[in-house]
Parts: C-alpha cells; structure tokens; sequence
C-alpha cells in the first residue's frame, strides 16, 4: 500500500476512535453490520469505478445503469424468475449498458464526461417513463437470497468482499489489469508496449457496467421493494470514495483498496455526524469538501521530475 | 493538402452549410411538429395551441434559467474546461437569498445584490483550483457540485422553503414588461454581454487560444490564469442571477432549486456546436441549442400521449440525453472518416491535464 | 568484408514537403561494431533514425535486416527484426515503477498471462546492474531523472535482446560518471556482437568508442571511415564542409546603445547559471551551443518562462524583474520558440489572429476587436514578410514550416518589441525561405533591435551573428567575435580542448 491509502486509512482511524470514544454504540453488532452491508453495494460499484478512473476516464452514468439494473432485475423477480437466474442477467445488462459507454468512448473517441452525462439521463428519465416512479414489489423468497437476515447480511458482504479481493487481484496479478495502469498512465507509451489502449478502455467501461448490475442485486435482495432511484447520487458517492482514496484523476496511479477505504470513510460520516450531533444535512457539503480536500493533497504532490539536461551535462 | 477556408466557399453555400442552419431547421420541424400535435391547458385552465403567443412566452419564461446557465458555461467549454456545479450554485444562491431577505431581513434588492456576490465567489473557488492550483475542472466542479448543493441543503435543514416574497420581486419571474416576459428581458441583456465578449472582445480570442493550446497561450504572453478564473466567476455570477429568476418565478426558494439543470445546459452548448475539446463555439450557436431544447421540453408537456402518461419531465430528458449523445457522434463523424486527424480523438484525449 | 552486415540502407531518399531530408544514403552496421553516425542539427540523423525504427516510411531505398530486404519497415517489423533505439526523451510509464516499466516492455503479451512479481523484479534488478543503474527497482519511473531514465531505456533494449540498438545522443545528459559507465555497457554489447549505432557531437568520444563514423550533412553521407583514421578536426571539416558563402546579409554597424543586459543571471530549476553578456542595439548576437546545452533554457529565462532566481536582467541600462511572459511582454522582450507547432503559432487560428495575438494590447488598446485594423496588420506583415497563405483568414496549421514561422516571426513584430529571441528560426524551413528569413533578422536588426539568435545551424550562427556567446552545461563558455571560423565555433562548442586537460 501507497502512503496516500495509509494516510486515509489513518483518517479513517482516527474517525473511528473519536466515534469509539464518544459514541461507543456504533460499534453494536447489528447496527454496524446493516451499516456495512448497505454500503456494501457501493463498495462493489467503487471497484469498478477505480478501474475506470486508474484508465484515465470517468463514468457518470453509474447511478442509472445500477437503477435500470435494479428494476429490471426486480421485475424478473417478480414475474417468477429464481434469484439464480435474475443475477446473470442483471449483470449482463449491466454489461451491455456499460459497452454502450465504452464504445462511445473508445470507439468514437468521444469524452467520457459528456458520454456518460448523457447516458445517465437517457438511462434515468426512460426508466422514469416506463416506470412512473413506481416500485415494484418483491416475493419474499428474493430477500436476502431467500435466507434469514443475519446470513444474508453476511452473505452480501460476502460478495462485496469477493468481488473487492477479486478486483484487487486482477488489477495486481493479471497483465490484463496492469494495462488499466499503463493506458491510463501514458495511452502512447502502452500503444508502444503493444497494448491496445482502445481495448482496454472499453474493457474498463463494461467491467464497470457489469459490476453495477451486480451492486443492483445486492441492493434489492436488502429490502422487500425496489426504489426506481435507487441509484440516484450514487455515482458521485464512487467516485468521492475513488478520489479520496488516493486514485490519481490523472490515470494510472491507486488501488481498489484505497476505493474501499475511501468508501468507509465516507459511509461513517452520517453516522459520526449523528452521533456527534452535527445535523445530517451537512452530508452532501461535507462530502463535496473532502473530495475538494483530496483534490487538493495533489497539488502538494512532487511532479514528476523533469531533469533539465542541461545542468546534468556539467561533467 | 489545404482545408477549405470559409474565405474560399461562395456565400449561399457558407449560409446553408453552416451547423447553426442545421438548427434552425430541426427547431423548425420541433415546432411544426408541436404545432400539429400538441395541445395543452394553461395555467388557467383554457385549452391552448401551441402557436398561440401566451405558450412562446410561456417557452421563453420556463427556459430562461437553463438558457442562463448555458450562456455562463460557454465561455468555460471555449477554454476547453466544464463547469458541473452550475445548477448547485444556484440552488445554494437561491438559499443564500432566501435566508438574506427572510431571515437577516435585508431589503429585497441588497439581498439580490448579495446573492449575486455569493455566487461569483462560489465560481471563485471554482477558479482557485482550476486556474490557480491547475487541477482538472472535470473534479474540482464534481466536488463543489456536491459542496454547494450540500451547503444548501444544510442551510435549510433540508426542509425550510422561503417564500412570501414581495410583488416587486415577483414581477421579475412572473410578469411582462414591454410585452415580453420581464426575464425574458434580463436573458437577453446577459446573451448579448456574453456574446460581446467572446465575439468582439479580445477576451473571448484569449478563451478560444486556451482552449485550443494552453501551452501556445502562455508562449503569445496572454494572461490564461486571469482570463480562465474569469469564466468560472462569471458562470458563478450568472447561475447566481439565474437563482434570483428561478426564485421569482416560482414564489420560493428551495435547496432543491434547478436540480439537473446542469444537463440541459452543457446539452444546449454542446448541441449548439461548441467543442467539448474547446476552442470552437459560438454564442448564436448555444441559444440555438437553448431553443432547441426549450421548445422541446415544453412542447413534449403538450403532446396529448405525454399528457395522458403524465410523462413531460422524462420524455424531455430521455430526448435531450438521445440527443447529446447523436450530437456528440455527429461531431467525431467527420473525424473518424477523415484519415488526417489534426488531434487525435482517442481516449486519452479526456479534458483531463495530465499533470506535468 | 565475410560477415553480412546487420542491418544496410541502400540509397534511402525522403522528403517533408519541398525539404529533401535525406537524398539517397547509404549505411550499413556490421555485427561487433560502434559506428558514428556525425553530423550537424538538420543533416539527417533524426530521420535516417526514424526509417530504422519504422517510425518514417522511406520515399526510395531499401532496408536489409539479416537476410530480408524491406521497403520500409513498421515499429512492430522493426522491433521484430531486434532493432532497439533509445532516444533522448524515453517513452516509459511516469506512474509506474521500473521494474514494470521493463516488464511491460519485455514480457510476452497476451492479457490473461499471471504477472510474475517477483520474476520480474529479479530480471529487472539484474537488467539494471548490467546497465550500472543505482536506483531500485521499486521506483517510480515519475521520480527518476532524465539520465536514470535514459538507464531504463537501455536495459529495456538489452532486455529484449536487440542486436541493433540505436543511440541518439545518449551522453547528452549525462554526468562524466555516468557518461563512463554507458560506454561500458556499449563496449559490452558490441563484445557481445550487437551492432550500436552511436549518435554523439562529441568528438572525443567518438574517438574513445567508435569503430567505424559515417558523417551526414545536407541529406547526404559524406563518407565512412575508420575511425582512428580521422580526428577530430577533420571531422568537423567534413562536417561542416562547404564554404561560408555570401549567403547571408552583410553585417551592420551597430549603435552604441546597449539594449539588454544579463548580468549574472541563472534559473537552478532549468540549470541555467552565471550567465553574463550584453547585446547592443542593432545588433545580432548569436548562440551557439550542443542541444541541450541550455541556450534554449536561457531564452525561457529571459522571456520569464521560467523567471530567473540569480542574477539581473537590464534593459536600455535599467533593471527590470521578468516573472511571467507578460512581464517580458510589457518589457519589450519579444521570443519566437523553437517548437512552432506546440508554442509559436496556434495552428487552429487565422493568421491574421495569430499575427496580432500578442500585440493585442497595441492593436485593440480597449480590448474591442477590429476586423479592419486586424485585417490590415494582418496583410501588411503578409507582405512585408513574403508570407505565403491562402489569405489572412486561412488557418495557420494551413501553411507550411517556414511560412508558419514567419506568422511566428511576424506576430512578435507586431509588438515592436526592443529585444527579440529567435529559437532556431530556421530549423526544417526550406533554403529559399531560409534566405528570406535571414535578411529579414538582419534588416530587424538594422531598425534597432537587440537580436538573440538561437541556432544550430554553425554557418547560419556564423554567417549572421555580430558576435557568438557559445553555451556549454548551462553556462555561458565565451564569446568568440563575428566571423570566426567554424572550427574554432565548434572547438568551442565541444569544449574538447578543456575536457582533455582536466581527464
């Protein structure tokens, strides 16, 4: 780890001790574990936000592709389907939404910003349209995968650990996920390399649908009703999460886990708020400051070094 | 080996071929097509047409607040940067206002006066990060996107909404002066300051050198940092106006105020022809855009289906958003088909400055 | 001659535009061998280089690797054919450390493959001890200097087996120690039977590690010798070659005025130090110097580019503080960088708004724009300077290499400025506009500027300088008079005289 994951990692604890020291009932079994396995979603979109980000991109749109995923998946559900079957294909249309992304962005060659900018709202305001902002309802048998609530809260986090541990490894230990980090580093040094930048950006953006359409199952299984909105903020939460957890908006620097301690960071501060009775409605302020906070630890950031070959050449 | 130069086309041919007649003619066809099929009550309850005089203005009344937000972010997608925390400056403004006259009790046009403070500083810290601290504008707004839509929220508990506002400042958002709606009138003074400035001043050269060639700016001896703080103080100062216009015309004052309205305004530049890339763009372009969408959305309220579905919000943004996107493909068409490509339109080509 | 040679150019001919780079060289690299490849900025080493890398598609001529004839080669044929080039700007991955810098670079492809972490530590710990690095493995390339980058390249190219590996001007930026140190990992390689095309000014290192030295100059090779069998001045004459001829304008007398002073001055962030002259009105005082000598850094400083942190800065005899280019600006500081394309002219804009971009404040003194006024700036210095453009309203990007300079030249004019820096104005512009150009700078010079000129060029620097400040390692050297010889310039430039004293 990076001393950018250490020192929000330290923030993180320190947060953590003034909330054990002057609110120890956050620390209770049952409240904590629903805190987690809420956010346990998000968790798994950061992931693939962090891959989009390490390419040198950003998506958006991630909030509507998860609630297009949710209902969608939530109809299927109640229409009868098995909760083994309504996964695959949440995620697969996770995937297609986010290969929409990606080949408007690799293929096309058009900026992510408007790309996604775009997509989120066609993706939002037709499922608006179709939906009309009603819920759907669930069969009992769909929430928390159909087994009591402590397993299945487990079981979710469970996931979100996997697919956490999973990314991590790949980003690590597969070529594959080492070229995320030389596209986004330098596109035209890994076009020399012989990677294809294109290819893997697209890969980025459709990896990131997919795990969305993921997150959207593990959101609908924690209640017995699906929210059209659910989504909605969500992909600003990933991507605070992403930059306060020390991924360089400038590609090919951060891991997943600097995402997810980025992501407890966040999720602890309603909660510290509470209980340090700050009023709840300075979330979105303060989340906004602290990416603005992390934004700003790049200036202080070394550059990278240009040796003027000038002085050098004084033998 | 040489581009055609606009010196060399004859002149019909430079009128017809030009992207603004393209829009011309689409926003003929939307509001042929309304014309024909659209009707709707209005706020009285009498059944309108959509050609009748009472529904333009009615167009101009509810799109002059994204119609401002469109203009401000012009200048800023000319130096090839993006503003997305508009639409939360001016729901942070519009708090800012409401808590001014109602709650310190200031007289209605110093509370203005303020707001439109507030919101220049608002664009300030914008301008701090990106032209001082050169971070990428693409961050720095996503992050006070959220602080000032999240200041807003916690100035009013979430809950509060101001209204009771005096007539005097209603008349802004809700009455006619000299026969047109008196916003219309305020839209139209900030168009032509806008358009003056990136038209006839040498300011706007210096916005479109930025965003062509950062590097090149700074070598010709410009002042790039002065002159990019500039556009996002502007946009502060007029997302700041536009909260005053949004409050007027809807009696009260909400943190909720212009949510998403961010869209429709980078859609309305973007679809008017400016670059994402930036450098290119025109004024006449973005109000063309700003019609285009602004007859869209109040024309889809009087579609009959849309009426019956109860649909107006959605569909308009399901068509901007199908929109930005064929806009945003038709402008890389050429580019692909073309083997010269003078930048390349790959993916590293983000608006995002690598740090050097 | 029984061994095939590894790599041969037959006749390679190519042109940019009317500038015929190379005009039918031949070359060839025999296994075992460090051949020179000598010439001066312009010559055609940058290209030859580029057509065995693949990066240039040759307009004639033909290419043998090992047994096959290419037409052209492609980057993959080329790095398929084990034919490696190390550049002076290394194209690595700032973000990530070495020793994967190395393995993306060397392992095979294929996306699915487990990244060996350990392997590839090992391999690159052991590539760098071959090339004598001292920085870890675990580095960070972003952090590395431009040298221990350059270190990086070269074990990347040994990593990859390359018989053919391609220098250009490796020791540029290097310190004496590490200087000895790439040449024993050259005298390694070539022991090894690779082939090392060597590109260096330095004569004295071609004497200490070359074989054989092809000399370049205008597009053609001058010949190749062994290379114990010509010393330095007799490289340097066939270097430099023709006659100096009455091409250039005659000098004039210059006034009395001093028009800008540098007393002292240097910038620690550029390595520019104590660097002292004065340059009169009307006159042209040259800059002579290897690239990478600083000269290039010397007009950033003085143009406030990167604002000098020693020294002082007298204009007309007052001292005057440069900290950004619009204070220069302000000052009458005019500079025409050398990067026309990336600084010197917005390709995108007209020409008539390049013209009268910095001078806007002259032009448009309210700040309102004047398309009548601008227009007739515009078409004045298109006359003036025998601009070739489909019209003022053409985009720059439109026109050709000299004639974008002279857009360059020409809106620095427009500022009326009393000091103008001219960064290798002349670089890959055609010898007609060349001549333009010259009598242009010498009748700029008439009117009363104090003229710096930056240049490579050794008879275009000596054909039009009124005096020669010559730039070694970031200081100023000497100044030589106007008129010396092009031996005594490039002695000068190459300091070998000193270098042998003091090794």
């Amino acid at each position: 780890m990076r001393r950018r994951e250490l020192a929000v990692a330290g923030v993180l604890a320190v947060l953590l001790l003034v909330l054990a020291l002057r609110a120890p009932s956050f620390f209770q079994g049952q409240p904590l574990r629903s805190l987690l396995t809420r956010e346990a979603p998000v968790l798994v979109m950061a992931c693939g936000m962090t891959v989009v980000i390490l390419t040198r991109q950003i998506d958006i749109s991630v909030g509507s592709q998860f609630s297009v995923c949710s209902v969608a998946a939530g109809l299927l559900a109640a229409h009868g389907w098995p909760i083994g079957a309504v996964i695959p294909f949440a995620v697969f249309l996770g995937f297609f939404l986010g290969a929409v992304n990606g080949a408007l962005v690799a293929g096309l060659g058009l900026p992510s910003i408007v790309v996604t900018l775009a997509t989120m709202v066609t993706l939002r305001q037709g499922l608006n349209l179709v939906q009309q902002g009603e819920f759907v309802n669930l069969p009992d048998r769909v929430q928390w995968f159909g087994l009591e609530q402590t397993p299945g809260q487990w079981s979710v986090l469970a996931i979100a650990l996997a697919v956490l541990a999973g990314s991590a490894f790949a980003l690590h230990s597969f070529a594959a996920g080492r070229h995320f980090y030389a596209v986004g580093s330098d596109a035209e040094a890994a076009r020399l390399a012989g990677i294809r930048p294109r290819r893997v950006t697209f890969a980025a953006f459709a990896g990131m649908g997919a795990l969305c359409g993921l997150a959207a199952v593990m959101n609908i299984v924690q209640s017995p009703q699906v929210q059209p909105l659910a989504g909605a903020g969500l992909e600003l939460k990933a991507i605070a999460a992403v930059v306060v957890g020390g991924v360089a908006i400038s590609g090919g620097r951060g891991s997943v886990w600097g995402g997810a301690i980025g992501l407890l960071l966040l999720a602890c501060i309603p909660s510290a708020l509470t209980h340090l009775r700050i009023e709840a409605y300075w979330e979105k302020a303060i989340q906004g400051g602290i990416i603005l906070l992390a934004c700003a630890t790049e200036i202080a950031r070394p550059r990278a070094k240009k040796s003027p070959p000038a002085k050098a050449a004084a033998a | 080996m040489k581009r055609p130069t606009t010196g060399a086309a004859p002149g019909w041919r430079r009128i017809v071929f030009r992207y603004e007649t393209l829009l011309v003619v689409l926003l003929v066809i939307e509001w042929l097509v309304f014309y024909r099929f659209g009707t709707s009550t209005n706020r009285r309850g009498i059944v309108v047409g959509f050609g009748t005089m009472e529904r333009q203005f009615d167009i101009l009344r509810h799109s002059c607040e994204i119609g401002l937000l469109a203009l401000a972010l012009t200048p800023v997608i000319l130096t090839a940067g993006i503003d997305l925390s508009v639409a939360s400056v001016l729901g942070f403004c519009a708090v800012v206002f409401g808590r001014l006259w109602h709650d310190a009790g200031l007289p209605v046009w110093c509370a203005a006066g303020a707001t439109l403070l507030a919101g220049a500083a608002a664009g300030g810290v914008n301008a701090l990060f990106i032209a001082r601290f050169r971070l990428p504008p693409l961050i720095v707004t996503l992050g006070t996107y959220s602080l000032f839509r999240g200041l807003a929220e916690a100035l009013t508990r979430g809950a509060v909404t101001y209204t009771d506002f005096p007539v005097g400042f209603l008349f802004l958002g809700q009455e006619r002066w000299l026969g047109l709606p008196t916003q219309a009138w305020v839209f139209l003074v900030v168009a032509l300051f806008i358009w003056t400035l990136v038209h006839r001043r040498m300011t706007g050269r210096v916005f479109r050198v930025i965003g062509f060639s950062p590097e090149g700016a700074r070598y010709a001896g410009l002042a790039v940092g002065r002159t990019t703080a500039l556009a996002y103080v502007m946009a502060g100062a007029i997302a700041a106006l536009a909260a005053l216009i949004y409050t007027a015309r809807l009696g009260q004052a909400k943190a909720d105020a212009a949510v998403g309205y961010e869209l429709f305004a980078i859609t309305a530049v973007v679809l008017g022809g400016t670059s994402i890339f930036g450098g290119r763009g025109t004024v006449p372009g973005t109000l063309l855009g700003i019609a285009v969408i602004a007859v869209l959305k109040n024309g889809l309220a009087a579609l009959p289906a849309v009426i019956r579905l109860n649909a107006a919000e959605e569909s308009a943004g399901l068509l901007t958003g199908m929109l930005l996107l064929v806009a945003l493909a038709l402008g890389a068409a050429p580019k692909l088909l073309s083997a010269r490509r003078p930048r390349t339109p790959l993916p590293e080509n983000l608006p995002i400055p690598k740090s050097p | 001659m029984s061994v095939p040679p590894l790599l041969a150019f037959e006749n390679i001919t190519k042109s940019f535009g009317a500038v015929r780079a190379l005009q039918g060289v031949s070359f060839d690299l025999r296994p075992g061998e460090v051949h020179a490849l000598l010439g001066e900025n312009g010559a055609g080493k940058s290209t030859l280089i580029k057509v065995a890398t693949g990066a240039h598609v040759p307009d004639g001529g033909a290419i043998v690797v090992g047994q096959r004839r290419h037409a052209a080669l492609t980057p993959s044929t080329a790095r398929a054919a084990g034919i490696a080039c190390i550049y002076q700007q290394p194209a690595l991955f700032p973000d990530l450390t070495v020793a994967e810098n190395l393995g993306l670079r060397l392992e095979p492809a294929g996306a699915l493959r487990r990244v060996d972490w350990r392997g590839r530590r090992v391999r690159a710990l052991e590539l760098l001890r071959g090339v004598g690095a001292e920085f870890s493995a675990e580095a960070e390339v972003r952090d590395l200097s431009m040298p221990e980058q350059q270190l990086v390249e070269i074990a990347a190219a040994i990593g990859s087996g390359a018989r053919i590996v391609i220098m250009d001007e490796p020791t540029s930026s290097l310190t004496r120690r590490e200087q000895e140190r790439l040449f024993g990992i050259v005298r390694k390689l070539r022991d090894d039977g690779a082939g090392i095309v060597y590109i260096s000014h330095r004569l004295e290192e071609i004497a200490e590690l070359a074989d054989r030295v092809t000399v370049l100059r205008d597009g053609r090779s001058v010949g190749t010798f062994a290379a114990d069998a010509v010393d330095p001045p007799a490289l340097i004459h066939l270097m430099v070659g023709r006659e100096l001829s009455q091409l250039y304008p005659a000098a004039q007398p210059a006034s009395d005025g001093i028009g800008v002073e540098v007393c002292g001055a240097g910038c620690a962030e550029v390595g520019v130090a104590d660097v002292s002259f004065a340059v009169r009105r009307g006159e042209i005082f040259g800059l002579a110097g290897l690239v990478g000598a600083g000269r290039t850094e010397l007009a950033r400083v003085l143009f406030g580019l990167n604002p000098a942190d020693a020294g002082e800065i007298r204009l007309e005899g007052r001292a005057v503080k440069i900290g950004s280019p619009m204070a220069a600006l302000r000052h009458g500081i005019a500079y025409v960088p050398e990067d026309r394309r990336r600084h010197g002219a917005v390709l995108e804009l007209p020409v008539s708004h390049n013209i009268t971009l910095a001078a806007h404040r002259r032009i448009f003194p309210r700040g309102w724009l004047d398309a009548a006024e601008e227009r007739r700036i515009a078409e004045e210095f298109i006359a003036r300077l025998a601009i070739r453009t489909a019209g003022p309203d053409a985009a720059a990007g439109t026109l050709s290499g000299g004639n974008q300079q002279k857009v360059a030249v020409a809106r620095w004019l427009a500022v009326r400025p009393r000091v103008l820096i001219l960064d290798e104005p002349t670089q890959g512009v055609d010898i007609g506009a060349k001549a333009e150009l010259h009598r242009l700078i010498r009748e700029l010079a008439v009117t009363g500027l104090a003229v710096i000129l930056i240049s490579s060029d050794l008879p275009e620097i000596i054909g039009m300088s009124d005096r020669i400040g010559v730039m070694r390692g970031g200081r100023l050297a000497g100044i030589l008079p106007g008129g010396a010889s092009a031996s005594a310039v490039m002695t000068a430039t190459l300091g070998s005289a000193e270098r042998k004293g003091a090794a």
